[in-house]
């Protein structure tokens, strides 16, 4: 049997290497670990509480940046003014111009293991890839996008064509956005749901018919959903089409609710995305943070807090009926009825008779 | 002495004329550019110049400007005078307050009295809930807020102080003994306003016009926000192409004929105003 000896300076030198790597170790974690990520993103997005799990478990401060617009995120990112963002949320139907700016970095799935947990219509969706096949954003955070209406006034459910209807003139508005009004106006003269955003020149032409036909039956275009809750609060409007949030801050106020039209859901769906110009040394910790949001912490804090739906399954069926039903999971099959809003080709055609539309 | 006082004033100058000439430069640069998968690529095209001069609605809408400009400038004009004259016949203490006052709707953010105004001129308003209690009116006037009357009224009261600042300070330097002299000789008060006063304070006029046009014609965000679908502005359209359009060249040609035409409007206004002979005698070599 072999005896263990240790001598007066073995011991001495054994407890120096030790220190050694007892200093080396939070060294090297110093060396890997990031203070502070800078995340831009909608203030809806990123409450404080949200992100206070992966800041507990990493040590890595995130510091919300909020943006003002996606076009603003675009602009800064393309024009280099937003250096310090170190994460940024491009839209699923605005991805491809990020792509196609070679703003984003593309990305390794494999270190993001909750991605096993989203829902399919996300997992398979090209919008984030581009012609080199790689990944470039991974959808994050989504909702509907309903007609929000004055259930005391409109006795039955609103449509798109509600929205067109003179029996309510100077009750209604529409977004300021080219985009979803122009769609939704397509689907007001009868174009197919898949072909909303294809629209050629001819259509086009219709659809401007249709949205200056509609002008004087608005009270206004609402800028901000900020802007569209005042308006159903002020009683101007009884019916627009709307993001879910004048419906949270009103139902206990007026009687108000959410309309799904059948004609089609237009759906929002936010992504995670990296600048093409972050350092290597926040890379990994941005990684960790795309796993956070596919994770059971943020889905848990922005359903209970914020009424959204992060883009995996993973709290589904632990949430209450209640709950799955007011962030729209109650029923998968919603999923079959998204329109993705998509910039199309002639999208420069659309701003145009959008602006005409406008002047008219 | 003088010499020196020049130049004192020489970097600030230098700097106004920098930071005013170096955007423009950028931009006229920009306007022959073209965009190529969201690559501004340095060319020398005329295609956004030549897209904006057949564009209808480009050019309705710099006409518009030009309007909302000048009609700002006419109405605080005339709401301006009686208050400006008013204020040179306090006393100091008064003068002070008065011009407080005057300044206190600038005080608070424009995003602020936006909605202030969305609250005293809504369909359950103040000004229509008080006329249905009075009973002047049975519904409420929808005209009042989302409208070409809202433009117009929100973009008066948010420039009427500029206006009678510099009527205001005009009209103390007028030698009072020259009003007294026309009611002397028989001038009526309201010829006295006119072949005195006002030739006089032509200068304060020319100075509050010049400063509203310019604030009332590049106004965004209230009419976007107050003129319902009548808000369009074409500097909403050069935000519109600068960011969701991405076309910089197309925004940058726009930007600079709305520039190019404000500015030979309010030459115009300039060159109209100080030709009066009241404004000679205050400007001297005009």
């Amino acid at each position: 049997m072999q005896c263990f000896t240790l001598n007066r300076r073995q011991m001495l030198g054994g407890l120096a290497a030790g220190a050694g790597l007892s200093l080396l170790g939070p060294m090297g974690r110093a060396s890997a670990a990031v203070s502070e990520i800078v995340w831009a993103t909608w203030d809806s997005n990123g409450h404080p509480e949200y992100v206070a799990a992966f800041e507990k478990v990493t040590g890595t401060k995130v510091k919300l940046s909020f943006l003002s617009s996606e076009d603003a995120q675009f602009a800064a990112l393309k024009t280099g003014s937003a250096s310090d963002w170190d994460i940024v949320n491009p839209s699923l139907n605005g991805s491809w111009r990020y792509i196609k700016a070679k703003v984003l970095k593309p990305l390794d799935l494999s270190k993001i293991p909750n991605l096993a947990h989203m829902y399919d219509v996300f997992k398979t969706t090209d919008k984030v890839k581009g012609e080199d096949g790689a990944t470039y954003a991974i959808p994050y955070l989504w909702g509907l996008n309903p007609i929000v209406y004055r259930s005391d006034i409109h006795t039955e459910e609103p449509t798109y064509s509600t929205l067109f209807d003179p029996k309510f003139k100077g009750q209604l508005a529409m977004r300021d956005y080219a985009l979803e009004s122009i769609a939704i106006a397509a689907l007001h003269i009868g174009i197919p749901r898949e072909r909303a955003f294809l629209l050629t020149s001819d259509e086009l032409v219709e659809v401007k018919k249709a949205l200056i036909a509609q002008k004087p039956l608005l009270r206004t275009y609402w800028q901000t959903i900020g802007d569209l809750t005042n308006l159903f609060a002020t009683g101007e409007v009884t019916a627009a089409f709307s993001w879910r949030v004048p419906y949270d801050a009103l139902k206990d106020k007026m009687k108000v609710a959410m309309a799904k039209p059948k004609a089609g859901i237009m759906g929002w769906c936010d992504c995670f995305g990296i600048p093409a110009n972050l350092s290597d040394e926040k890379v990994e910790i941005a990684y960790k943070f795309a796993d956070y949001l596919l994770g059971a912490d943020y889905a848990s804090t922005i359903a209970d807090i914020g009424n959204y739906a992060t883009t995996s399954s993973i709290i589904r069926d632990k949430l209450s009926h209640e709950k799955q039903e007011a962030i729209f999971v109650d029923d998968l099959s919603v999923m079959q009825n998204f329109m993705w809003p998509v910039a199309p080709d002639n999208y420069s055609e659309w701003l145009k008779v959008w602006n005409e539309v406008k002047a008219a | 002495m003088m010499v020196r006082q020049r130049h004192l004033a020489l970097p600030v100058a230098a700097a106004i004329v920098a930071g005013c000439l170096a955007p423009l430069a950028v931009l006229v640069a920009f306007s022959f550019y073209e965009v190529e998968d969201f690559d501004l690529v340095p060319a020398f095209s005329f295609r956004a110049w030549g897209e904006l001069a057949v564009s209808s609605t480009d050019w309705f809408l710099i006409g518009k400007a030009v309007l909302s400009g000048l009609s700002a400038t006419v109405f605080t004009a005339i709401l301006g005078y009686p208050v400006a004259l008013a204020l040179t016949r306090l006393a100091t203490s008064g003068k002070g307050l008065a011009i407080i006052v005057l300044l206190t709707p600038l005080y608070t953010g424009e995003i602020v009295r936006i909605y202030a105004w969305r609250i005293v001129l809504g369909g359950e308003g103040l000004v229509n809930t008080l006329l249905q209690g009075l009973g002047v009116i049975d519904e409420p006037l929808k005209f009042l807020l989302f409208s070409p009357f809202t433009i117009g009224l929100v973009l008066t009261y948010n420039n009427l102080p500029y206006m009678v600042l510099a009527i205001w300070v005009s009209a103390e330097m007028v030698d009072r003994r020259l009003i007294e002299a026309a009611r002397d000789l028989g001038a009526r008060p309201v010829d006295a306003f006119f072949r005195v006063i006002f030739p006089l304070t032509t200068p304060g006029l020319a100075a509050g016009s010049l400063t509203v046009f310019a604030l009332a014609a590049g106004e965004m965000l209230t009419p976007s926000l107050l003129g319902g679908t009548s808000g369009s502005t074409a500097m909403a359209l050069v935000d519109n192409l600068f960011g969701t359009a991405f076309d910089w060249p197309l925004a940058s040609a726009l930007a600079l004929a709305l520039l190019a035409t404000l500015f030979l409007v309010a030459s115009a206004m300039a060159g109209l105003l100080l030709r009066f002979k009241g404004a000679r005698a205050v400007m001297g070599r005009v």
